[in-house]
Parts: structure tokens; sequence; C-alpha cells
């Protein structure tokens, strides 16, 4: 069975890509066969953040332009085993994605025994994320504290219940985990950011996890490689949290600090 | 039945046309986010041939209005508007206009009279008869009585709810952004953070309950509060608001 989940959000710059990159690297490590796809096109920086941009030949596009082959334009991660990534292409023509294109990628992917197809989505509500989305059978919405942020996932949040191919063809609904990024328990406690608790008043979706504001995210995004691969680091502790939690494991929730023993320990203890 | 709203142009400036629209859209956003419309030029008489209608169709999309055809086309002025992409609407759809009026209830199935609101708040350079319902005339027998429109689900930023002819119960929060509409009462059993309009065609008893007022925008029957204008007592309270005097007015439940 596999399972295609967007990362998405709204907002941009909320740590989509990192989300994407982290969580791929994660749940290819507890040996779950992944692909992480960049549907920004015109950008790429998923291959860039996992470190293999070099190895770039053929792209999504190509292969929906019957360019490529599938197989010629995944790249395999060189450091984890299971791990695939297939890059966005650089072509200025939003319209490069289309429904049916798209479609046939992604059924291609799941003939070829990939567990979990993990969707990179553009910032936005526009067509480029409705394209992340479309396919989707679950999606984890990455969310910054802060009301503009959440603002937008509500609006992805009413999208994806309207304008993907399960709502479409009146399939189940796409399951929702909130994922809160960039935290600083500091700033909430100066009243400078939202709480977790606060977020979830408003979105009332599932916590899927909290991810704390951190300097080892750029510093391991200029290396190429996922900060989840050093798990000395408090960034790799929650994402680590967040892929067996996401494979059904219970953890306690962490990184909230001051929040954690009121607000979480009634919801989730 | 069908309905679109009209719009009556009085003038080619399309810089123009675009501003009043956008005063009129803010004022009533349900009433015309992405609506079909019919855009009558039977007020321009020959004025109507310095007209581009690409641009006036493009003026028109910006607005998130949707002109689906043109009433009232001089025949030079045809192909001009069927290469725009819009239709030719033939008489005896729209009689030709009296005196630049609201178009008639009697001969205009698709324009009935418009919402008194409509009236008020007429522009120089066009103006906008809403899309009604049926009216008393062709109107299907009343159905035995279906019950409110009942949502459970968050209303989400973007999302528009209508119930149409009836009342709308919602179980969940109506997020800011999001709106909902009925030609009823609207009860929120929930946080109320969007917009709420309550007889959107015009019934005067209508009313909105809601449990947490945090709303952006209230309104009933035209006439509106905006959040600035809430008073702090009534943040985060449930409320009820109804018209008194033709004007808004909230109390706590
Ligand atoms: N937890 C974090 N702590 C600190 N910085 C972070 C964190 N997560 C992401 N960032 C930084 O925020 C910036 C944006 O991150 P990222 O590219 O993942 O966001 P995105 O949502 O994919 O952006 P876009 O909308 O442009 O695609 C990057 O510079 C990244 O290093
Ligand atoms: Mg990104």
């Amino acid at each position: 069975m596999s399972k295609v989940v967007v990362i998405t959000s709204g907002k941009g710059g909320v740590g989509k890509t990192t989300t994407s990159a982290n969580i791929a690297t994660g749940i290819a490590q507890q040996g779950k066969k992944t692909v992480a796809i960049d549907f920004d096109v015109g950008l790429r920086n998923l291959d860039l953040v996992m470190g293999c941009e070099r190895r770039v030949v053929y792209d999504f596009v190509n292969v929906i332009r019957n360019e490529a082959k599938l197989q010629q334009a995944l790249i395999r991660d060189k450091r984890v085993e299971n791990l695939y990534i297939l890059p966005a292409s650089q072509t200025r023509d939003k319209d490069a994605l289309d429904p049916e294109g798209v479609g046939r990628v992604i059924e291609e992917l799941k003939q070829m025994g990939f567990e979990y197809i993990i969707c990179d989505s553009p910032a936005g509500i526009e067509k480029g994320a409705q394209m992340a989305m479309y396919f989707a059978d679950e999606a984890i919405v990455v969310t910054n504290p802060e009301v503009s942020s959440v603002r937008d996932s509500d609006r992805v949040l009413g999208l994806l219940a309207a304008k993907t191919s399960r709502a479409e063809l009146g399939g189940p609904a796409i399951r929702t985990h909130l994922l809160l990024t960039r935290y600083s328990p500091l700033m909430v406690k100066r009243g400078e950011m939202l709480s977790v608790g606060d977020v979830l008043e408003l979105l009332g979706i599932p916590l899927l996890g909290v991810i704390p504001e951190s300097k080892a995210v750029l510093q391991s995004s200029n290396k190429g490689a996922p900060a989840i691969l050093d798990e000395t680091t408090d960034v790799a502790q929650a994402y680590l949290d967040v892929v067996f939690r996401y494979l059904g494991q219970e953890r306690q929730h962490r990184f909230i600090e001051e929040e954690k023993r009121s607000f979480l320990g009634r919801l989730f203890g | 039945m069908a309905s679109l709203t009209v719009l009556r142009l009085r003038s080619t400036d399309l810089a123009l046309i675009e501003r009043q629209l956008r005063v009129k859209i803010a004022q009533l956003p349900h009433l015309f986010l992405d609506a079909p419309v019919l855009v009558d030029l039977g007020a321009l008489g020959d004025g109507a041939a310095a007209l581009v209608f690409g641009d006036l169709v493009r003026a028109l999309r910006s607005c998130k209005l949707v002109p689906v055809a043109v009433a009232n086309v001089p025949d030079g002025l045809r192909g001009a508007v069927t290469d725009a992409g819009l239709g030719v609407w033939q008489p005896p759809a729209l009689g030709r206009t009296r005196g630049g009026g609201s178009p008639d209830a009697a001969d205009a199935p698709a324009a009935e009279t418009p919402a008194p609101e409509a009236q008020a708040t007429e522009t120089a350079s066009a103006d906008v008869a809403l899309p009604t319902g049926p009216s008393a005339a062709v109107a299907p027998p009343r159905a035995p009585h279906a019950g409110p429109m009942v949502v459970s689900k968050p209303v989400r930023g973007g999302q528009i709810v209508y119930a149409q002819n009836n009342d709308l119960v919602v179980l969940a929060p109506v997020n800011s952004g999001a709106q909902v509409i009925a030609d009823g009462h609207v009860h929120i059993y929930a946080p109320l953070r969007g917009r709420a309009v309550a007889g959107a065609q015009g019934l005067a008893g209508a009313r909105i309950f809601c449990q947490k007022l945090e709303a952006e925008l209230v309104a009933i029957s035209g006439a509106y509060i905006m959040a600035e204008e809430i008073p702090a007592q009534f943040h985060g309270r449930a409320v009820q608001i109804f018209l008194e005097g033709g004007e808004c007015r909230i109390a706590a439940l």
C-alpha cells in the first residue's frame, strides 16, 4: 500500500522543504521505500537541501512531457537506503504540471513499490500548490506560530477538503496533521508568538509535532544533509519524534516547554 | 431557476467601472464573488462602440466576477463581443432600458427587482441588479419543510457556505476569511471569526446567533457591522445580532 503525503502550508518559507527532506529521510531510515517529489517548479530547493543537486539530469517535468523515463529522473540517495528524490524542473513554465501527467507519475511510483510518496508543495494556494495536493491521501500542514501563517494554513485546509481528487470523487476525507515549525517557547512566553494551544484552537486538527527554531536547520541545508541525520540536535530529535509518531508510535510532545505540562498535558496526557 | 447578476454599464471608462465595482463588492462580497454576470449595454447607446470587450472581461475577472454574456448588443459589436468569449444575450431576456432604471421584473426573468441594498448603492458608471430567487409569479410550489442547512465541519478561510431560501446551522468554527450566508437565520454553535450574513435576500427579521463573537463582519439584510465597530463588551461573547431601525444591533445571549 502506498501513501501519498503532501507537505503544504499556504504561506511561503515556513519550512515545507525542510520538513519534506527530514520526514522522507526519517521514514526511509525505518526501511520504507520512500520518494520525495519537488513540486516547486522553477525553484528547485529539495535537491539542494538533500545534497543531490549535482546529480540532477532529468526532472519531474521531463518525465511528465515524456522526455525521460521515471527511472532516469529518480535520484537515489547516497546516505540512506530506500530513499529517492524526484527533482523539480527549473523551467519557467508554471503550467508544466498538469493533473494527467502528475497522476500518471504518481501511479507509476506506486507500481514501483514506493510506500511513501512525499510531495513538497510550493507556497501559495494557486495552481502549483493545488497540483501538489491533488492526489494526496494525507496532508502535513506546516505552520509557523504566527497569525498570517495560521490563516494560510486554514485556507489550505479548506482546499484539501474541496479541491483534491478525493474530494472531487467523494472519497474519504484527506487525513490532516498539523506540524508547528520554527517554534520558540521563549517568544511564546513573551507574547511574540502564538502558542501551540492557540494554533490548535484556531485550526482544529491533530498535532503531529513541534519543531523548534534552530540554527541547525540552516547549517544542515548548507551541508546538503537533512538535520535528522545528526541525532545530537534538538531539530533532529523533533523530526525523529514526528516520524515515529507518523508511523504510529506513541511519543510525548517535546520542545514546547512551558506549555507542555499545562495545555498539552491535558490534551494528550 | 437560474439567476444572473446584471451589470448595466453607464460609462465605458473601465477604471471607473472597476473602482466602483470594488466598492460595491466590498460591501456585499458574498453576493458577487465568482458570480456569473450579464453585461447590459442598453444604457450606453452608441457609446458602446468605445468598449474594448477583452479589457472589460479582464477588469470584471479581476473583481472576481465571471462575465458570461452581453445584452443589448448593437449589431456592429456582435463580433467584438463573441471574440472576447462572451455570449450575445437575445431579447426578450432584457428589454431596452427605461431611463436607466432597474430592469423590469415582468420582461426580465434573469434579473428581477434588485434587492434594496443594490438600489441604495447605485453608482455612477454602472448599476448592478442582484440575482434574486424565483419571483412570486414563477415560484415553484413550496416544498415541505426540509429543515435548515446544517454544516458540521469547520468553515475555513476562503470557503463560502450559502443556505439559499433557508436557515443555516453551523456546528464548527467559521474561521477568519470564511463566509456563512443564509436567506434566513444563521446559527453558529462555535466561534465566528469570519463573516456571517443573515437575510441575504432582504428578510429583515433574520438574525445571527453565535456562541463566540470574533467576527470580521456581520450583516443582516444589507446592514452590516465591521469588526472594529463591534463594542468590546461583546468580543468573545455569545450574542445575537438583529435589525433594529434599519441597523444591526448586537445583544448578549
Ligand atoms: N526549525 C527551523 N529553525 C530555523 N530555521 C528554519 C527551520 N525550518 C526552516 N528554517 C529555515 O527557513 C527557511 C525556509 O525553509 P524552507 O525552505 O524549508 O521553507 P519552505 O516552506 O519550503 O519555503 P518555500 O515556501 O519557499 O518553498 C530556510 O532558510 C530554512 O533554513
Ligand atoms: Mg520549499
